[in-house]
């Protein structure tokens, strides 16, 4: 029974660590190698919390501070240090630096600050540790025995634990949460609708990093010691195990994780006896430790989406009025006004010039097409454009105002949005999901927006679907609604980029071939829909190879080779120039 | 002799022995596309297996060279049962990293579990010393620097001028191009795997050599030696790793003259980290 008790604030502890990594890890797409870290500055800060000053108790440890601060302040203490350590890391996963690469970062940071530690004792009394940590409400300062205690901390550990689950889940079932699970899917599409990338990973790092501290204070201040051997790199594999046999992204799946991996598996072996002479010595640690790897991998390999897979989020539908069938632009600007100017805009890869100083104006109320053949810039000067690529000269003026440094999100907020010419769907968000996560200034599409719950974001939220629901009416989509877009047809898939870039309430659209892979029928459809966009006096910038869809229903048309403008003019005017038709309609 | 010149002669033989597992693990990264965080894991096998053939009553330079052979034979067997089938599935290449973590903790503990754990050393004499210049080398010093000079050459000639190296470059810069004209990917990457392989059994024997004791933890923070060495020169860069390994390992060694040895491994962490932020291709890369 003791043991039990014991084990049960154990399982409170990991618990709460994995629903940090579950949040961090599984829903943001953010791969924390150092997630041990954080849970172990957090377990320091509430010892140092608890703990008198250094030199009264004689001086046999040395730490940082001592500010004898009563429960739960340790506590409170240790979730914002995690968090606030987070902060140092963010450089790391900016927009440009690889996963896999800032992974590292934080693995080779977390062996190094354990050397360090563990070397050093001035600061944290090195390989010693910090010893006779006081017990929350306790009155003395050596660690409270009595069973009643115990059994108290054990109900207080799971308390928070659940507190933990709640308020994970909180975020997670909001639009924030829906915008973090996009940013996993694919960051370069989420960035060019209008997300902060950088500030959305520094937002999980930081949570991720205050959950972690928060449980290691609930380690320290149940055991009353805190040493670096406890904490070094290999345990953040552990969590890891844990999370992804659990099942990443469903914080259910992390509880039931923790209480496999961590709790089973590890504090459960510390009872086994491990004294028999003929083996070698350390060989039970070490085959855990084997047991871990090859649980890991095998799961990965088996079954990717763990024992709880992430659920779906199926939305109901509303009825839809006929009103509300049609998409409709905002108005702003009158017809044929200059939404977008581009002066001799270039961009070089290595001595490559993809672009080479392209000039270019688009009016309000026009299709503008943009033709040349394989290789000719066309999908390099639309990246320019949307800022998804930085221009190596030139400038980019869109409503009068100078773009030309203004990061990709921060165009698509001003109504600068683009399609890409690869598939680029948010594969495990359905398609409506897909649709709602463009929606521009949703009020719970923020961390404080999620944390003050669905009666502050709920009108948005129901307004979004409403608008999604009509638009995916209207190319036809409907059964497929609540259906995973990474599951649907390569032609389907290219409807929802468009939709969703629709919901995202452009004013220039930029569309990458948006029919490629579309059955001819559907194309002229989506062509008609474009068309009457533009009516209502949406500019739309289109790169398409099929010269029947130009006709139809582009006007005017660009044509672009080896990096430049060709022509422009109309179709009919194109075809009567013989340079175009030596580059492009013929070759 | 200073202390200059003393921790100059140790940075010249760290940057031997890590010139040799930067290039095996760039060039590995480089062609295979997996960043094998089971590394330094291999590294301990084959520093093992030479322990073992030592053990047996022979040369430690035989078992060197036992050592690189397992150090090739695993490192194909990871990639042919672990690695390649994950990557034919479309995995991502964090999952790959993850994997290769698991893989780590497989061969690593797995050698703790039945070595125990505990220290060991070569039966070997260190030769004698020699003069050059104002700095004091032993023998078996000198020859770590002489294998690690070869190795440097052999890999530039490799890649230069063999047919098996410009495929290499080939499928390291594109995959799915060198394919269609007529390398056979999957081939070369069994083949970069079994080569780099072998630098790696090589490396972790000579790193054995050179501290003296060893035990399946050691070259847990060569790695990250190893990591600001690649990342410095340039990940997937043999030219860029060879040059970070000189830089790494002569400022790691003389700033240990100044400083608790402990700490001497901090400023290839701050290397590193500088990297990754400021400059991910590295010094010598154009490729992010």
């Amino acid at each position: 029974m003791y043991y039990l008790i014991i084990l049960s604030v154990y399982a409170a502890v990991d618990i709460i660590a994995c629903l940090g990594l579950s949040q961090q890890f599984g829903v943001a797409g953010v791969t924390n190698f150092g997630f041990i870290i954080f849970q172990a500055a957090g377990a320091y800060v509430a010892a140092v919390l608890a703990l008198p000053p250094d030199t009264a108790n004689g001086g046999f440890q040395v730490y940082v501070g001592g500010f004898s601060l009563p429960f739960p302040l340790p506590w409170l203490g240790a979730a914002a240090a995690g968090g606030l350590l987070a902060l140092p890391f963010t450089f790391l996963f900016g927009r440009r630096l690889r996963g896999d690469f800032a992974a590292v970062g934080l693995l080779v940071t977390a062996v190094l600050l354990n050397l360090l530690v563990t070397n050093y004792r001035p600061l944290f009394n090195g390989d010693a540790g910090l010893a006779a940590v006081p017990t929350p409400l306790s009155s003395g300062m050596f660690v409270e025995t009595s069973k009643a205690y115990q059994y108290a901390f054990a109900i207080a550990g799971l308390v928070v634990a659940g507190a933990a689950y709640w308020f994970v889940r909180r975020i997670t079932e909001s639009p924030y949460g829906r915008t973090l699970r996009a940013m996993r899917d694919n960051d370069k599409v989420a960035d060019s609708l209008g997300k902060n990338i950088v500030a959305l990973r520094t937002g999980a790092l930081v949570l991720g990093g205050a959950i972690a501290g928060l449980s290691g204070a609930v380690l320290v201040s149940f055991i009353g010691v805190w040493a670096p051997s406890a904490w070094s790199y290999a345990e953040t594999i552990v969590l890891f195990t844990a999370v992804i046999i659990g099942g990443a992204g469903n914080h259910a799946g992390a509880v039931l994780g923790a209480v496999l991996v961590p709790v089973a598996f590890e504090e459960v072996t510390r009872f086994i006896n491990n004294s028999d002479p003929t083996l070698p010595p350390n060989l039970l640690p070490s085959l855990q430790w084997v047991a871990i790897g090859l649980l890991i991998t095998l799961f990965l390999w088996l079954r990717p989406r763990g024992v709880l897979p992430e659920r779906k989020r199926v939305i109901a539908v509303p009825e839809t009025g006929p009103a509300d069938a049609q998409p409709a632009a905002r108005v702003r600007f009158e017809k044929k006004d200059e939404i977008l100017r581009a002066s001799r805009v270039s961009r070089e890869y290595g001595g490559v010039r993809a672009v080479a100083g392209v000039s270019l104006s688009i009016r309000s109320g026009t299709l503008t097409g943009l033709i040349g053949p394989n290789g000719a810039g066309k999908s390099t000067l639309l990246a320019l454009l949307a800022g998804t690529e930085k221009v190596s000269a030139g400038q980019i003026v869109y409503r009068g105002r100078d773009i030309t440094a203004l990061p990709a999100y921060r165009r698509a907020r001003a109504g600068l949005v683009r399609t890409f010419q690869l598939a680029s769907e948010f594969k495990r968000l359905t398609v409506l999901e897909n649709l709602i996560a463009a929606a521009p200034a949703h009020r719970g599409d923020s961390f404080f927006g999620a944390v003050a719950g669905r009666r502050y974001w709920g009108a948005d939220e129901s307004r979004a679907i409403a608008r999604a629901a009509a638009l995916i009416d209207s190319f036809g989509l409907s059964a497929h609604a609540n259906d995973y877009a990474g599951d649907l047809s390569g032609g389907q898939r290219r409807l929802v980029e468009i939709m969703r870039a629709l919901m995202a309430e452009p004013d220039l659209l930029l569309l990458d071939e948006p029919m490629a892979g579309v059955y001819p029928e559907l194309a002229r459809r989506i062509g008609a829909a474009l068309r009457r966009l533009c009516e209502q006096g949406m500019a739309i910038l289109m790169v398409e190879h099929e010269l029947a869809i130009m006709d139809e229903f582009c006007d005017p048309v660009v044509v672009m080779a080896d990096g430049a403008i060709l022509a422009e003019g109309t179709m009919a005017e194109l075809r009567d120039r013989a340079e175009v038709v030596e580059a492009y309609l013929v070759g | 002799m200073s202390l200059f010149l003393a921790s100059v002669g140790f940075g010249l033989i760290t940057a031997a022995v890590l010139a040799i597992a930067a290039v095996g693990f760039t060039l590995q990264f480089a062609v295979t596309d997996v960043l094998n965080l089971a590394f330094a894991s291999v590294m301990t096998a084959g520093a093992f297996t030479a322990y073992l053939v030592n053990q047996a009553g022979l040369s430690v330079w035989v078992g060197l060279v036992a050592a690189m052979a397992a150090g090739s034979l695993l490192s194909a067997l990871l990639n042919y049962l672990v690695y390649a089938p994950f990557q034919r599935r479309g995995s991502a290449p964090i999952t790959l990293v993850i994997v290769s973590l698991g893989m780590a903790l497989i061969i690593e503990f797995g050698i703790a579990g039945f070595s125990g754990g505990i220290g060991v050393s070569y039966r070997m004499s260190q030769g004698s010393t020699v003069r050059l210049g104002g700095l004091v080398l032993t023998t078996v010093q000198l020859t770590i620097m002489a294998v690690s000079v070869m190795v440097m050459v052999s890999v530039h000639g490799l890649l230069r001028y063999t047919k098996l190296g410009k495929a290499m470059r080939a499928t390291a810069a594109n995959r799915m191009l060198a394919r269609n004209c007529g390398v056979r990917a999957g081939r070369v990457i069994a083949l970069t795997w079994a080569l780099t392989g072998a630098l790696c059994g090589l490396a972790g024997t000579v790193f054995a050599i050179n501290v003296g004791t060893f035990d399946p933890t050691s070259t847990d923070i060569f790695l990250i030696l190893i990591l600001a060495a690649v990342f410095l020169g340039g990940p997937g860069n043999a030219y860029g790793a060879m040059l970070g390994a000189l830089v790494i390992g002569l400022a790691t060694e003389i700033s240990a003259a100044y400083m608790q040895a402990d700490y001497k491994y901090a400023i290839a962490f701050v290397i590193l980290l500088a990297m990754l932020a400021v400059r991910p291709a590295g010094l010598l890369g154009t490729r992010t």
